[in-house]
């Protein structure tokens, strides 16, 4: 056994997992390691009530809640959930939708947004109002919300540029997306009334 | 050629646009000297930026010249723009800067002013007569199905070059005319120029192709098993293009070594005939193999890329769940106008974060009070002591050539000396850096040998008199080796 100069390899691996997304281009030796260790990791981790999501063809890993299967009993959540308003929720929507548009227009670079492209984006969708400054305002901060959440990221020279990160297509999914519309749908229903009630009481 | 089309290109072609452009000579003159001369296929914003800042700077300074009131920033982003399309901007992966590169369209209308300048007072009608003839010959005999006629044909060609041969032993030596081989070299020269500036067209069509196919996919309407059949057929629909399989084709051509090494000599054999210097041809022909292999891999780069995605899309089935996502996001959409005037507050909905959260208490750090820097305000005065600068100017100063020619002398009389040896002989007149000189001269050497293992001891006279001993490794100098004579190390 030879003395090595850097720590264990699954270390180095989990503690990554542990901070976050593992991304293959910021690490490509520590991509290849978590290849070759998946099993151990996932071993390892489901003993904390995790479960490993690997897309190798995107090139990303994270953790996420392990769901139990019918029956069992689930340990305490260890992974927080982001709470957010409809605004932010509208807007990881669209953007969502913008990749997706993306992608199936060809894929030979990055989608890279600008703070203004990304309020045409979702200002319609926002009430009218004549206070343009405090529209901005406030979509900037929900910008801000999803770069915490690491969904987007700032360009390191134009810092009004915005990368729409692949992560975003694992999390926000066609699942949540349903979720969020029958939410929107209940809400709709429950202040306007459905458009056949609203049609019987006209 | 209609009317109506060409109406309809002038409006919208960028090559036309270009052309018609106000600003058409700078514009033209400064993508040629950023990206056609140098054969460049990507250059990053910064870069092309200050470029431009360059060439504005000059032209305003010359009177007479109209002055240019944006600035390079504006100008770039104003030709990249979609309803001009001079210039492509896009975001290489791995780089956070935007890159520039020039479209087919300027390229197009950049290549046909060059034509333009170009001034030949001879055009070529004898060597593209024999090409058309010799691409007929070609299509001829590979569709010919009939083995006797395409046998009688090599026959044919047999007997010419038999007769050749006898021609040429008997001393016939048919050398080309000089007006042939200005002819043919004409044609060469527009040839390998015209391949090179269809490069960036080479990828603009694999990028359509495979726009084309995702097109496709988007917006089928008929049933999944179909549109599954379809899509097994697609995943090499790039390289298997026309577009793909000629570029393929040529690249396999290009890249072997032999044919590589062939173009080069016969490139030189062609450039030195006297002919052919006469006509003060560019010298960027001689060197044109190497600059399609520049720009053929970043086609080949490209394929290569827009192959890999494109069948991880299909693969995956992502092109599945995109459809399906774009439905639901549109659904959401049509809800978010009804409720817009009242949007619900509070939270709405909640997403994992991408990590379990573990809490690092110690990574915080304690309070430590500000230090705030003391601000002298004492005022600089001029010094004005006289002390003595000679110190400055005392720098020694080692002659290594004299050094050298000592240790030359040196071995004149035996084959290898050491320092130590040396030393003895010279004693070191300036001390540390003598000693620093002779190390220097020592790793530079070849025939030189500092063995770490071993020490030295030397010991000199400094200029204040007193005895200054180093112990350094053992270095030996040698005579010239010879034909595989060892070095033995005392």
């Amino acid at each position: 056994m030879s003395v090595s100069d850097t720590a264990d390899p699954f270390s180095l691996v989990l503690i990554a997992l542990m901070k976050g997304v593992t991304y293959r281009e910021d690490d490509p030796v520590r991509w290849q390691a978590l290849l070759d260790l998946q099993p151990r990791v996932r071993d390892y981790v489901l003993v904390l009530g995790l479960e490993l999501i690997l897309d190798e063809a995107e090139g990303h890993a994270f953790l996420r809640h392990h769901q139990v299967d019918d029956g069992e009993v689930a340990p305490p959540r260890l992974v927080r959930r982001h709470q957010f308003g409809f605004r932010v929720s509208l807007l990881l929507a669209l953007l969502r939708g913008k990749l997706a548009e993306f992608d199936a227009a060809g894929a030979d670079t990055r989608l890279v947004l600008d703070q203004g492209e990304i309020a045409e984006l979702v200002r319609v969708f926002l009430p009218e109002t004549a206070n343009e400054v405090r529209l901005l305002d406030n979509i900037g901060s929900d910008i801000n919300r999803i770069v915490d959440m690491g969904f987007l990221r700032q360009l390191k020279c134009r810092d009004d540029q915005y990368e729409v990160r692949r992560i975003l297509k694992a999390f926000v999914d066609a699942q949540w997306l349903s979720e969020s519309k029958q939410k929107l749908a209940q809400y709709r229903d429950h202040v306007i009334g459905t458009p056949e009630r609203e049609e019987e009481s006209a | 050629m209609d009317y109506r089309t060409l109406k309809s290109m002038k409006r919208t072609h960028p090559a036309w646009l270009l052309l018609m452009a106000d600003h058409a000579p700078l514009v033209v003159s400064f993508l040629h000297h950023a990206f056609v001369d140098p054969n460049v296929r990507t250059l990053p914003r910064q870069e092309l930026v200050s470029k431009l800042e360059d060439q504005l700077f000059h032209l305003r300074e010359q009177p007479g010249e109209e002055a240019f009131p944006k600035n390079a920033e504006q100008y770039l982003d104003d030709w990249a723009a979609d309803e001009r399309g001079w210039l492509r901007k896009y975001y290489p992966v791995g780089s956070d800067e935007p890159h520039f590169d020039i479209t087919p369209a300027t390229e197009k209308a950049i290549d046909w002013l060059a034509v333009l300048q170009q001034q030949h007072t001879f055009v070529g009608t004898e060597s593209r007569l024999l090409t058309v003839f010799e691409l007929l010959r070609q299509i001829a005999e590979g569709t010919e199905i009939d083995p006797e006629a395409r046998i009688s044909e090599l026959q044919r060609r047999k007997a010419r070059i038999e007769k050749e041969i006898q021609r040429v032993h008997d001393g016939h030596l048919d050398l080309m005319e000089p007006t042939q081989v200005k002819d043919r070299f004409l044609q060469m020269a527009n040839t390998a120029r015209g391949l090179l500036s269809d490069f960036r067209e080479v990828e603009q069509n694999f990028r359509d192709l495979d726009r084309a196919v995702r097109e496709r996919i988007a917006s089928w309407d008929g049933g999944k098993g179909a549109l599954l059949e379809k899509i097994l057929g697609e995943r090499d629909s790039i390289t298997d293009s026309d577009q793909g399989r000629s570029f393929g084709a040529f690249w396999n051509f290009l890249m072997s070594p032999a044919r590589q090494d062939e173009l080069t000599s016969l490139l030189n054999t062609v450039f030195t005939l006297a002919t052919v210097r006469d006509m003060e041809p560019d010298p960027r022909l001689k060197r044109i193999h190497y600059d399609w292999l520049e720009a053929g891999e970043a086609a080949q780069g490209t394929v290569r890329r827009l192959s890999e995605q494109l069948r991880r899309y299909l693969d995956d089935r992502a092109w599945r769940e995109d459809r399906r996502i774009l439905q639901i996001v549109h659904e959401i959409e049509q809800i978010s106008l009804a409720v817009r005037d009242q949007p619900p507050d509070g939270d709405f909905m909640a997403l994992d974060e991408s990590a379990p959260t573990i809490g690092l208490p110690m990574e915080r750090p304690l309070f430590s009070p500000p230090s705030s820097p003391m601000i002298n305000q004492n005022v600089l005065l001029e010094g004005d002591q006289d002390i003595p600068a000679d110190a400055l100017f005392d720098q020694v100063y080692v002659d290594k050539a004299e050094l050298a020619s000592r240790i030359r002398r040196a071995l004149q009389a035996r084959s290898q000396i050491s320092l130590a040896e040396l030393v003895e002989d010279h004693p070191l007149e300036q001390g540390l850096a003598e000693l620093v000189s002779y190390l220097s001269l020592a790793a530079e050497d070849s025939d030189a040998l500092i063995d770490d293992e071993q020490r030295q001891q030397l010991t000199w006279t400094d200029a204040d008199g007193r005895q200054r001993l180093a112990t350094l490794p053992l270095v030996v100098f040698g005579r010239q080796a010879r034909s595989g004579a060892g070095m033995a190390v005392p």
